[in-house]
This record gives C-alpha cells, structure tokens and sequence, in this order.
C-alpha cells in the first residue's frame, strides 16, 4: 500500500516533531519534517502532500500570544492551505499547531478568513502538564475519531490553553456545525471545573473540527499516546489498553489513502 | 599592529597586584599573580587586559576546580596526611578501579558519555548556577539550563538531550525570619527558579521529568540550583578532534556585554557589588534554533569538534578546542548585539546561546547553509593553527597572545589547609516524645517529603513522548515516583525497541552536619535504590557528582569536604559505580542581615543514570491491590541521626545513617532481576522518614491499605523501639509488594548468608485504605487514613506558596 | 551602513486583554502584591507595552499593533501617549516593568523578526514591558517596595509606578 506523505511543519520552537513524525510512521504514513522558510521560499510545496501536521511546541517562543506568530508565518507561507483543506486533506494541529490554526483562522471554519475564536492563559495561571478525561463528539464527522471509543485519555501541556471565543453566540453555532470535537470531562463523562477542564475552557472544549471533519485541532497530545506504555497507569492495569492517540494517526492516514 | 589596554603587572607587588585584581572582580589570588607576573618579566612586556581576564577566566575556580585539584594537607586529630589531588584521589580513582568498558568517555568532555546498546550513547551532566539564581531567580534559573543543555550539546560532536532533571536547595518558603537587604525571600527565589526552568525547558521541547527540592533555612542566602541533561547520540559522535586549517566557526546568539565576569564571579564570595552584568535571562528559541541546526550538521558530518561558550565564552570555548593545538582569532567578524564593543569584551562576553565548531574549509558552505536554513547565525572567527599559540586580534589591534601551554598548565598549585574532627558521637537528646501518629504525620507533611506536584506540573515531563515511567504515580497520577524512565523511542527512531533509561538523585545535607562522610555515601545509595525501584540496572548506573559548599579557605570547611569526597569514592567503589562527571560550586556563603558569614551546610547531590532494559517491565511505587505480600528488603540499624524524625521532633545527636554497598547492591540487584521477571509489582524505596513514610505514600498512591508487623523487620538486635524501626533510616533498604503466588520465585533471587541482604516479609496489602502497624509487643503503634495522611501530605507546598 | 541617516522613531504601543475577559496573570499578580502587605488592592490586570524603535511609519506600526502583537479576539490596542497624571485619590495605578536597557530581551528580537516578516520595514530595536494596572489604594512607597520584592528585580529590571487613569 502507499504511503501517504505527510508534512510535519517545522518553525523556530517547534518541539514535537519527532514523536509526531514517529506516530505517522507506524501507521505506515511517510512523514517529512519541513521548515516554515522552505514553504516560504517555495523550495517545498504544501500541494505535494496527502496530509498536514502543525505539531505542538513554542512556535517563535510564543513570546507575543501562543502560535500567534506562526499563525501569520501560515496565513503568508502556506498559501494554498484553504484549497489543501477544500480538497478533503486531513490536516491536524497539536497544542501550538492548534493555536495557530485557530489564529489564522481555519478553525473552526476553514472557509472563513477572519479568526474568531482564540486562547489566552489558563486560569490557573500557570502552564500545566496532566493527562485528562476527554469526550469525543460522536455527532461529529471528525475523520480522526473513526471507530474511537466516545471517552478517551490524553495529555495535555501547556500555559495558554483556554479556549475563548468571539461571542456567546459562536457557542451556538460551534454546536450547531458539530465543530466541537473533544471536551474535558470527569473520569465519568460530566463537564467539571478545574482540574478535570486543565484552563477554564469555554463549554469545556479541548478539540475544534471544521463542518467537514478533515481539520482537527486539539490541546490534548495524541501523539504521547502512541503506545500503551505512555499511560501513566500502564503498570496498574485498570485502563482500557488501547493507545487512542496512534487510531487518530491510523485514520489520518486511512483518509489520505 | 598595535596593541590592546595593557595590565601592568611587572613592577607590583603581590598585593599590589591582587588588589588591582579585585577591583576588577578578577578572583585571582597572590601566587597566582606572581606566576603571570613570571611569565611575563621573562617576556619583557606587560600582558593585555585582554590576557589578564583570559587567564583569571581559564584559572578561574568554575573552570578548573583548583581547590579539587590542589594539594591538600589534611589534619585529623594528630595526625595529619598530605592529598597530592583531592580529585584524582576520590572520584577519578573510583572510577578507573571499576574500569568499566561501557563508559564511553570520562571526566575529558563536557559530560560523561556511556554507552546504551549496541549504537548509542547517552550523555549526562549536571552543574549548578547557583550565585545567578541568588540574584535573579528567574533568569539565573534559565540561564543554568541553557548552559547545561549546550554542555550537552557540545559533548562529543552533539547529543539531543532528551531529558532535564533538576533539583534545589532553598530555605524554607515560610521563613519568617530577617533577610539582608537586597536577598530575596526564599519564596520568591523558589517561583522564580521553578518559572525559569519550566519556562527554558518547556521552550526547548526538553522532558524535566527528575529532580528534587530540600528545604534548610540555611541556604536562603545561597539558594542551590543544580542543572541536569541527559543526551542521547551515536556513538561515532562521542570522540571529537580539532586539526590544524580547520576553521572556528561560531554559532547561535549574538555576543553583547551582557555577561561578563560570570566565571571568575561564581568563584567568588557572593558580595554585594556583584557585577549585574552577569546576571542574564535566557533565549529559549534561540538556543532551539542552535540545537535544530547543529544536529543537522552533525549528521552531515560537517564539523570535527564543537563546545559550547558557557564562563569565559570565546575565551574559554576557543581556549579549550585549540590547547593542543593553537588558534588565531579575529573577533572583529563576531556578530555584536551593539556596536561598539572593545576586543576584550567580545573575547570575554558570556552572552548566552552560543557554540563554537571547528569546520574543515571544504564543508564551510555546508555548514553555513544548514544553520541559515534554520534561522541561525554563523560567522568564520578564524581558524586553529599549530602553533601552540592563543593569538587574538581585534582588527588592527593585537588583544592576546598567549602560549597554550602556560594558559592549561600554568596555574599554580597551591597547597590548601585541611582539618577534620570527627563529632562525638552523642546519644540522642532534645525535644519532646509524640505519638508515632503524629510523628508520621508531620514528616509526610514537611517541606521535604511533601508533595512537589505543585512544580512537577508547571514542568512539561511527557514532551518527546518517552517518559515511561513519570515522576508523579499512582491511581490518580500524584504519588511520589522514585525515578522517571525515559524510552528515548522518537530520538532513536525505532518504535520496536524498548530500551529506556532511568535518571534519580541522593541528596541529604542533614547527614552531612554529623559527618559529610556517611551523607555521600548515604546519597549515593540513595541515588542506585531510586533507580532500582523502577526497573533500572543497578549493577549498570553511572554517577555524576556536585559538591556544593562554603569557603574552602576554611580548613574546617575543606576537611569536610575531603571526607564527602572520600565518602564519594567509597561509595562509588563499593557499588561499582563510576563517576563519569561532576562539578563544583564553592563560596556558597554570605552575609546575613547582622554582618555574619551564613555558610550552606555542605551538600553533595548524587544523580544516577542507568539502563532499564525493557521499558515494560519498569516498576512504579503505587500498591497495585489487595492481599499482596510486602518485602522488606535490607537491615534496619538504629540510625535516627539527622534523621526526619529527629528534625520533626526537635532531637539531635544519634548515629548517622551507614550504608554498606556490598550488602545494598546485593539486595538492589535481587529486586532489579525479580523486576526482570516481572515478579515485582511496586518497589519504593526507604528514605527520609524510613518505613513509615515508605509505606503511606505507596499506600495513599494505589488507594490500598497495609498491615506491616515491626517483629518482621530483619534488624540489630539491640533494638527495641517501635519508633526506631518505623523511622530510622538505615540505607539500602526497600519495600516490595509481591503477589502471594509469586513469592517462591521472588525469593529464589535473594542469596543468603552474612554478606547477602536480609528479604523479610514485613506484612501485606489491604482493601481498606488504611496503615496499620502492630509494634513488637504486639500491640497496635499506629492505625491511620491514609486519605488523612494524603491530604496533609499534599497540603504543604500550595499552602505555603499562597 | 547607508549613507544617509534613516528616519528612525520611537513607538509605544499598550496591548491589553479586553475587560470581559478574565486576567489569570493579573490575579497572581494581585496575589503577589497583597502577600507583600497590599490588602486593599482590588484589582490587577496585566496588559503588554511594546517599545518599537526604527525606520517604521505610525501607520506600519498600528499595522503590526493589528496584525501581530494584539490578538483580535482578546485583546485591544492602542498607541501609548504620556498624560499628566491625574489625582484620584490613590485609587489606580499604572506600574511599567522594563528589562533594563543592559539586558538582553527575547521578545524584542522576535518582534523585530516578525515585523520584518510582514513586509514592514525593519525595526533598530524593540523592546517588551509588562504593565500592571492596579484598583485599589495603596501608598507610592509601599507600592514600590511591594513591586521590587514581588513584579521586579531591581537588578535587571527598570520599575516605573505611576498613579493612572481608572
């Protein structure tokens, strides 16, 4: 079977890349880690690949808003992501990745330009690393989430997670086009304050998708959960031993096939 | 050519000479002096101000442990010893005794190398920057990182580190005390230290999955912030060479005036004029920039060696690559963050987030291109000759010329006083008695056992997707783990082999107040049981030391120094366990708000690295259910000196705790070959606050209960005293939780007889979460919640952060 | 080096978080202040002062005040002009915390990259402060003293308390 190519984007900052590149590959997929400035200089094509991975990490430090800066490197690099996503290509932004998305404005609409959603700090003040509870959106037509069970495990890292939007109505709307792909729960599925929702998200929301299912961006790592080994409860046994994150990958690249 | 500022040093004193010195924080001291001054008589000229700051910084304490390397006399009671070279006495000779082939290199880089399987290497370094940290927590704090990080980096021909561990020593956060003006509060030095290593280390996509946190009140005026890396690289990049023709080729960050006279300022006592510019904040980015592209080159091969620019920057870093050798520099071609810089201060600048690389002409294109291709800056500052000669010039301006030789070889050796008096050994007195309850209680809830989930969670410890094994475990993920394991799978590329390693730390100053002796042989037993407990190899670790302590200008102090190195090199022979790097950090005192020199108890932090062979057969320190045998692994002595229970109680004197290695290892490589089999189930091991401690925290980890009977406890038969048994703290010991249908096979590991270590099973396991202790008389000592025991643990550090 | 010299000037722009957000930094700030002896602060919110030196337009600058350094959804801009400070009683507070002009700042060089990235001109220099805006009473002194042991580092940072418009 061939491999479908994935372009793994790198920035200054970037820091996820290798475990991101690690998962497309044993899924059979054919990651390539490209620097913004080859897509910038045109050395490298976005066209030329089956699919898009923004991973997480500190793009240009995040030194003035998370993924602020790499979501304006995006929005004059990577011209041609709207038709990359028009065409149905799975793209998918991890923590920075999905900061960025959402600031240049392909989540939660891909087809709109303006950014209208965005982050700012957790509540909490402070970066936090955890692994937390997640629901996933089974409305959804996410084409990351086939065949995952609806509550799943993942970690989160960071300091500017908390998901905020334009307006009370967006939420509305975000329901309504079912672009809400994962939110924080508890252990049994309820919509819980701190700790169990890690940054004071709006409605709880850890993953946005657009209407058509091929973009995701979430907080939470899927690819530090590629192998069960990952769980910090693997030597207690009481987990379901299924590494959800390395299924998002295997549908990516499903998908692209 | 012309020539830079001159020193004049040829008709001083010596005096004189020091005091010219001084003033410009140059920490060189009077024989120092005359030997510069020597060397130059006999070459009838005056040195640069350029050469003077190139051999205070080569000279200085940070870059040449001369108190480590200098002939000490030593006096114990009447006899008195002469030590020709303290370090290559203690810790290099304990090393070259275990003579072990896979340690890849030793003492000769910037971190020690050993090998991990058949194709890679794994670097490890640990420094401290401790003075920075005093005066601005936070930058001091990233700063120390970036350095160590570039350590790494700039080991071999470059390793990707792969995991960050970290540990300090502050004074209490709740310190209620005077402070002297301009000294942060401990508080305030431990937000800033924690932000700064969470904030450097998170940016650069680097796990910070280990390290530790003492609290003494002693150290709130010398805070100790010690910096750790491991890194992973082939071993075909281990070695490094720098030939003649080849180019110097500097990478990174822009040279500024920031950071001068951060080398010769670490060697010397923390004065009030300390110059700002050496306090720095870091550049995360920058230095990821760095990392991205010299990894790069590295796997084009394009450069024969690199180090990094940490104290004495160009100086030290050209300094070290050419001294076989030789260099000619021209620093006019050094990018500048402003216009206007002197030659000397290019030459001397510490700016942060910078390497230097000796590049064959051919590859320079090369080379030059995969660093712009990332965004980072390179330019030609000259190349290495063979001349033997440091030669630096600054355009038309002629700023060093100095013989290599007399630059590494020329310092003086000083002999240094040394006297130690062994304490009386008192009986234990002071205090008031408590229930054991209550003493259990108050240790869980102290600042040095409490619960550090408040900074392991600012700390991004999954990043790179390898930590096995995380420093917080148990049911709900906040159980004190003993080590962090670290599957470097994304570095290597290879998803289907599970070779992982294991990083902990021994450090317990309390010990060292009764004798420095025992407390470096008690922190590196405590450094191999750590790692024991999650599945590392104990028969395989490698050490690193950092000795952290006042002046060594008091004989007092040096003698006790001597004896925790020679601990250090007891420990490491009796283990088997070479030390493959270390550091240290002397002058660690200042004046307190009365004037009085405050000294830190003299500390020696241990860290441990070592293999696990199969990740998925690590261990974690959470009891995994009911019904399950609990094995007590190692004697119990009644070792209550320095002890927690004696600081709960307000009690001193006792014995110091004792580690046997011999007895200990054979008791840790039992357990590591039940773990292998898969026969263990949780193993955490006895430290601060003995069994007692040991058992609530595996307890309140897994949400199980145990019943332990103390007339099981394998013991001196001198004791009597419940309380000794559930609070000494006798190294070497561990508990185990085993499956009852699996105790055969566990046991069939242990040897017997006097030499071998002692297994007993000590009690069980329960469904209700509850520890409960029957004492030798078979009554009822203690029986409590653990959820209670939990939440005192778990209240202390955010309580007092608020 | 050009020949002739470049038309440089100094822009200060303030970003700050729009106030139906709430201000998880400021809240640790206030909590920092108050530990320091400020019981009767009532508010912090922190917003980002940039200073931006070169041969940039204030129209290129309110163009990267746009499309950079405020977010569009949380935050706001504007450009920072002096003004006498008023008398109200002690209740607002303005306190700038600037790296101190021998230290080196990370986020000055980003912005300097990114604006350069965005076609503008340039910039010499730039340079990041963090800017607390305080409600509460509170004395000059005391405030001072809170914000050096608690906000700043006398050593590497300048910190400028002024009273402020609420």
């Amino acid at each position: 079977m061939k491999s479908p190519k994935v372009l793994i984007l790198r920035a200054p900052g970037t820091n996820c890349e290798l475990e991101t590149a690690a998962a497309f590959r044993a899924v059979g997929g054919a990651p390539e880690l490209v620097h913004i400035a080859e897509l910038r200089a045109g050395k490298k094509r976005l066209m030329d690949y089956a699919i898009l991975a923004v991973p997480g990490g500190f793009s240009y430090g995040d030194d003035v808003g998370a993924g602020r800066v790499l979501a304006n490197q995006i929005r004059h690099a990577l011209t041609d992501l709207r038709q990359f996503v028009r065409l149905g290509r799975p793209v998918i932004g991890i923590c920075n990745g999905f900061q960025a998305l959402v600031k240049a404005g392909i989540l939660p609409h891909s087809n709109a330009c303006d950014q209208s959603a965005s982050f700012t700090f957790n509540d909490s003040g402070r970066f936090e690393a955890r692994w937390v509870h997640l629901r996933l959106n089974t409305q959804s037509s996410c084409l990351f989430f086939k065949g995952l069970p609806e509550m799943i495990e993942l970690p989160v890292a960071h300091g500017e997670g908390k998901l905020v939007l334009r307006s009370p109505r967006q939420l509305e709307d975000l329901k309504k086009n079912k672009s809400i792909a994962l939110q924080y729960v508890t252990e049994d599925g309820k919509l819980m304050g701190y700790p169990h929702n890690p940054n004071g998200s709006i409605f709880n929301i850890a993953g946005l998708t657009n209407p058509e299912g091929n973009v995701l961006g979430l907080m939470p790592h899927p690819e530090r959960f590629v192998e069960i080994h990952q769980h910090p409860n693997w030597t207690r046994q009481t987990y379901r031993k299924q590494a959800v994150g390395l299924e998002m990958f295997k549908n990516a690249v499903a998908a692209a096939r | 050519m012309t020539v830079a500022a001159e020193f004049g040093v040829l008709d001083r004193t010596p005096k004189e000479l020091r005091a010219q010195g001084d003033a410009r924080h140059l920490s060189l001291n009077e024989a120092e002096w005359t030997a510069i001054q020597t060397h130059f008589r006999a070459l009838k000229r005056e040195p640069t101000l350029a050469e003077v700051e190139t051999l205070a910084q080569t000279w200085s304490e940070h870059c040449k442990h001369k108190t480590f390397t200098s002939p000490i006399r030593l006096t114990e009671g009447k006899k008195t010893r002469l030590i020709k070279n303290l370090f290559q006495e203690t810790i290099v000779a304990a090393t070259e005794a275990a003579r072990k082939p896979w340690c890849l290199s030793v003492f000769e880089d910037n971190a020690g190398v050993v090998a991990f399987g058949k194709d890679w290497a794994l670097a490890f370094k640990a420094e401290t920057h401790n003075h920075p940290s005093a005066l601005e927590p936070y930058g001091g704090a990233e700063t120390g990182v970036g350095g160590v990080i570039r350590d790494v980096l700039g080991c071999g021909l470059g390793a990707k580190p792969v995991l960050g561990t970290d540990a300090f020593c502050f004074g209490r956060p709740d310190y209620a005390g005077a402070l002297p003006e301009g000294a942060h509060h401990p508080r305030r030095t431990l937000r800033g230290v924690v932000s700064g290593v969470r904030d450097y280390g998170n940016r650069m996509g680097i796990p910070t999955a280990g390290g530790g946190i003492w609290f003494d009140d002693d150290y709130r005026l010398n805070p100790l912030v010690f910096v750790g890396t491991v890194g992973l690289l082939p071993r075909w990049a281990v070695k490094k060479e720098v030939k003649p023709g080849d180019l110097i080729v500097a990478a990174g960050g822009r040279t500024g005036r920031d950071g001068l006279h951060g080398a010769t300022f670490s060697s010397a006592n923390l004065a009030e004029n300390a110059p700002t510019s050496a306090v720095q904040i870091g550049h995360a980015i920058a230095e990821k920039r760095l990392l991205d592209a010299l990894l790069r080159a590295r796997d084009r091969r394009l450069y024969r060696s690199v180090t990094d620019c940490g104290a004495g920057g160009f100086s030290s870093a050209i300094g070290e690559l050419g001294a076989k050798c030789g260099a000619r520099v021209r620093l006019e071609a050094a990018p500048l963050k402003v216009a206007g810089l002197a030659g000397w201060e290019i030459w001397l600048s510490e700016s942060q987030e910078r390497m230097v690389l000796a590049v064959p002409p051919k590859n320079l294109k090369a080379l030059e291109a995969v660093f712009a291709a990332e965004g980072c800056e390179t330019a030609v500052l000259g190349e290495f000759t063979s001349t033997g000669r440091l030669v630096v010039a600054h355009g038309a301006e002629s700023v060093v010329d100095l013989d290599m030789k007399f630059l590494h070889k020329g310092l003086p050796k000083v002999e240094r006083a040394a006297s130690w008096t062994p304490p009386p050994t008192a009986k234990p007195a002071g205090g008031a008695a408590k229930p054991p309850a209550q003493i259990l209680r108050e240790m869980l809830a102290h600042p040095n056992v409490c619960s550090r989930e408040w900074v392991i969670r600012q700390y991004d410890h999954e990043v790179q997707g390898g930590t096995v094994i995380k420093p917080l475990q148990g049911v709900r993920h906040d159980g004190p783990g003993d080590a962090c394991v670290i599957w470097p799978h994304a570095a290597v590329g290879d998803d289907s082999d599970f070779s992982a390693f294991a990083v902990a730390h021994g450090l317990n100053p309390d010990y060292g107040r009764l004798d420095p002796y025992w407390m470096a042989m008690a922190c590196v037993d405590e450094a191999l049981r750590n790692l024991t407990c999650v599945g590392a190899d104990p028969a395989r670790a490698a050490l690193l030391d950092n000795f952290c302590w006042a002046s060594p200008d008091d004989p007092k102090q040096l003698g006790a120094l001597v004896r925790a190195a020679e601990g250090c090199r007891d420990a490491a022979k009796g283990f088997g366990a070479p030390f493959i790097s270390g550091k240290d950090s002397l002058y660690n005192q200042s004046k307190d708000e009365k004037g009085r020199e405050l000294p830190i108890p003299g500390t020696v932090l241990i860290s441990a690295l070592a293999p696990v062979p199969d990740a998925r057969r690590a261990v974690t320190m959470d009891f995994k259910g009911p019904g399950n045998a609990l094995y007590l692994v190692g004697r119990t002595n009644d070792e209550l000196g320095g002890s927690l229970c004696h600081r709960v109680l307000g009690r001193c004197g006792g014995e110091v705790p004792k580690a046997s290695p011999a007895c200990a290892l054979d008791g840790f490589k039992a357990v590591h070959a039940a773990m292998l089999k898969g026969l263990v189930l949780s193993a955490h091991d006895l430290s601060e606050g003995g069994l007692a401690v040991a058992a609530a925290e595996m307890g309140f980890s897994g949400e199980f209960g145990a019943r332990l009977d103390l007339d099981e406890v394998a013991r001196d038969p001198r004791i009597y005293s419940d309380e000794t048994l559930l609070f000494s703290e006798t190294p070497g010991r561990l508990l185990v939780e085993v499956k009852p249908e699996s105790e055969g096979a566990f046991l069939r590991h242990f040897g017997r007889g006097a030499k071998a270590a002692p297994v007993r099973r000590v009690g069980q396991t329960t469904a209700n979460p509850i520890l409960k202790v029957v004492g030798l008389a078979g009554n009822t000592v203690l029986e409590e919640s653990l959820r209670a025991l939990k939440d005192a643990w778990q209240a202390t550090l955010p309580g007092m952060l608020k | 080096m050009s020949a002739r010299p470049m038309p440089m000037a100094t822009h200060l722009i303030e970003v700050r978080l729009r106030p139906e957000f709430s201000d998880a930094e400021g809240a640790s700030a206030l909590q920092l202040l108050q530990a320091e002896g400020l019981s009767s602060l009532k508010e912090a919110r922190v917003s980002r002062l940039y200073r931006i030196q070169g041969p940039i337009t204030a129209t290129q600058v309110q163009q990267a005040a746009r499309d950079l350094l405020c977010d569009p959804i949380t935050q706001e801009h504007r450009v920072v002009v002096p003004v006498p400070a008023p008398l109200n009683g002690m209740n607002f507070w303005r306190v700038e915390v600037w790296l101190k002009p021998s230290v080196h700042d990370p986020v000055g060089d980003t912005i300097v990259s990114a604006i350069a990235d965005m076609g503008l001109p340039r910039p010499e220099a730039a340079r990041c402060a963090l800017v607390y805006r305080l409600s509460g009473r509170a004395a000059k002194p005391a405030l001072e003293r809170a914000v050096a042991r608690a906000l700043a580092n006398p050593l590497i940072h300048d910190a400028v308390v002024s009273e402020a418009h609420p």
